[in-house]
């Protein structure tokens, strides 16, 4: 029989030996033994790991920082763009709601014929509420033709260019429309004034007048189309030994904020002047 | 000559946003008149009868769209230009001065005028109302616009006036 060599017999040795540690590392027996091994070497390699990220960084960082911020100058553009277009999209959806309320507003009055047109300015003098509007007689607007929103009375057009008209408001000192009071048998007139405020007058001192009183338009003097709302009566004056009644009026209408209105175009104004008597010789 | 021509383009664009933007900023019923801001610093500035050719302009184009009197409103720029001359050559010394008294002169004069013409066409204006909610609120806010459009006004005079006028 032929004999182990030593030499064999300590190659199977450290074998089985490196099996054996091998098998018990893996098995979690050695793990005692590892730590107190393995850590002085593991935290050398953090120490070192970490010297060495800072070393690379300080190489490294300038030019990453260089193309976060262009990046960031990227995004903060394009944040930019997308907050216009956003507020763009805002101006879109507010002007698509007054239109539709216009709409809305002129489905409701199917008798009438309207044409929608733009505020784009006001009377350079303070003295006098007018606003100007995009549409003129190149849109058959004329003179005389009232002018409405979705909430109510506005003015009417006091004079017309091609493609501009000027619209006299009811807030105008030199503006008189004939009203009816919506829950009594009686008219009256709104008059404007230089501060744009609305005063109901020639009301009859037996009429119970109150607060809250919805005004309308009457239709007399042919100015204006009858039913119209105008505003709400707010504060009454009545003094006994006057003829009339007077209230100041909260007009429907926000004349301030207005953006868009309505012409009634097929309205025309009635010429009552030579109706109207005149003193004889 | 260009001066005369570079009102037109100023005065027309000063119109406009006039009417589109403030006529829109009130203080209680009051609102600035840049044409006549305008018209004030330009005849502060220009010591010749140029001003005047701005006032016209200036009057002409407020005339257009606003719904005065027939051509009222030229009345008070010309006053206003006729005050800055005359002040600017008594105050030769101190422009800002007389530049806020001939905005003060000019505003009172046109608010007055504009009133009486009102009232003379059938329209019932208040005059106590129309002072206190109107005319002094408007001078206050022509007080705020004053000095930004007399620095574009300069600016302008100095591009259309020959550096040898004016250094």
């Amino acid at each position: 029989m032929k004999s182990v060599s030593p030499r064999n017999l300590r190659n199977a040795v450290v074998v089985f030996l490196a099996a054996g540690i091998l098998l018990l590392a893996i098995s979690g027996f050695l793990r005692p033994i590892l730590g107190v091994v393995m850590d002085p070497f593991i935290s050398t390699q953090r120490w070192l790991s970490e010297r060495f990220m800072a070393v690379y960084d300080f190489f490294t960082l300038p030019r990453d920082i260089t193309d976060l911020l262009a990046r960031n100058a990227q995004l903060e553009s394009e944040v930019s763009s997308l907050q216009t277009q956003v507020i763009q999209l805002q101006e879109q959806l507010q002007e698509a709601d007054v239109l539709y309320s216009l709409l809305d507003f002129a489905r409701a009055r199917p008798q009438d014929k309207y044409i929608a047109a733009a505020v784009i300015g006001r009377d350079p003098s303070p003295f006098l509420h007018y606003v100007i509007i995009d549409h003129g007689t190149d849109d058959g607007i004329q003179h005389g033709m009232p002018v409405v929103t979705e909430q109510g009375l506005v003015g009417r057009i006091d004079a017309v260019t091609a493609s501009a008209a000027r619209v006299q408001l009811i807030t105008d000192p030199g503006s008189v429309v004939n009203v009816r009071l919506q829950n009594q048998n009686s008219e009256g007139q709104i008059s404007g004034s230089v501060t744009g405020e609305v005063t109901l007058g020639m009301v009859a001192q037996n009429v119970n007048l109150s607060a809250g009183e919805i005004l309308l338009t009457s239709g007399l003097g042919g100015n204006f189309p009858s039913d119209v709302l105008v505003g709400q009566v707010l504060e009454i004056t009545r003094t006994e030994n006057q003829l009339f009644q007077s209230a100041s009026v909260q007009p429907v209408v926000d004349f301030n904020s207005t953006r868009a209105v309505l012409v009634i175009t097929n309205f025309r104004e009635v010429n009552i002047t030579p109706l109207i008597p005149t003193p004889g010789p | 000559m260009l001066s005369n021509l570079i009102s037109i383009p100023v005065m027309l664009v000063l119109s406009v946003f006039q009417m589109t933007a403030i006529s829109r900023i009130n203080f209680l019923n009051g609102s600035a008149d840049l044409i006549l801001l305008a018209t004030a610093a330009w005849g502060i500035r220009e010591k010749n009868s140029n001003s005047i050719v701005w006032a016209l302009i200036g009057g002409l184009m407020v005339s257009a769209a606003s719904a005065m009197p027939s051509f009222s409103p030229v009345v008070p720029y010309i006053f206003t230009a006729l005050v800055a001359r005359l002040i600017s050559k008594r105050l030769w010394q101190a422009p800002i001065l007389a530049l806020i008294i001939t905005t003060i002169s000019g505003t009172i004069f046109q608010h007055f005028l504009y009133i009486i013409l009102l009232q003379l066409s059938g329209i019932p204006l208040d005059f106590a109302q129309s002072v206190s909610n109107v005319t002094l609120p408007s001078l206050l806010l022509n007080f705020f616009f004053l000095f930004p459009v007399y620095v574009i006004i300069s600016d302008i005079w100095k591009w259309v006036t020959p550096e040898e006028l004016y250094a």
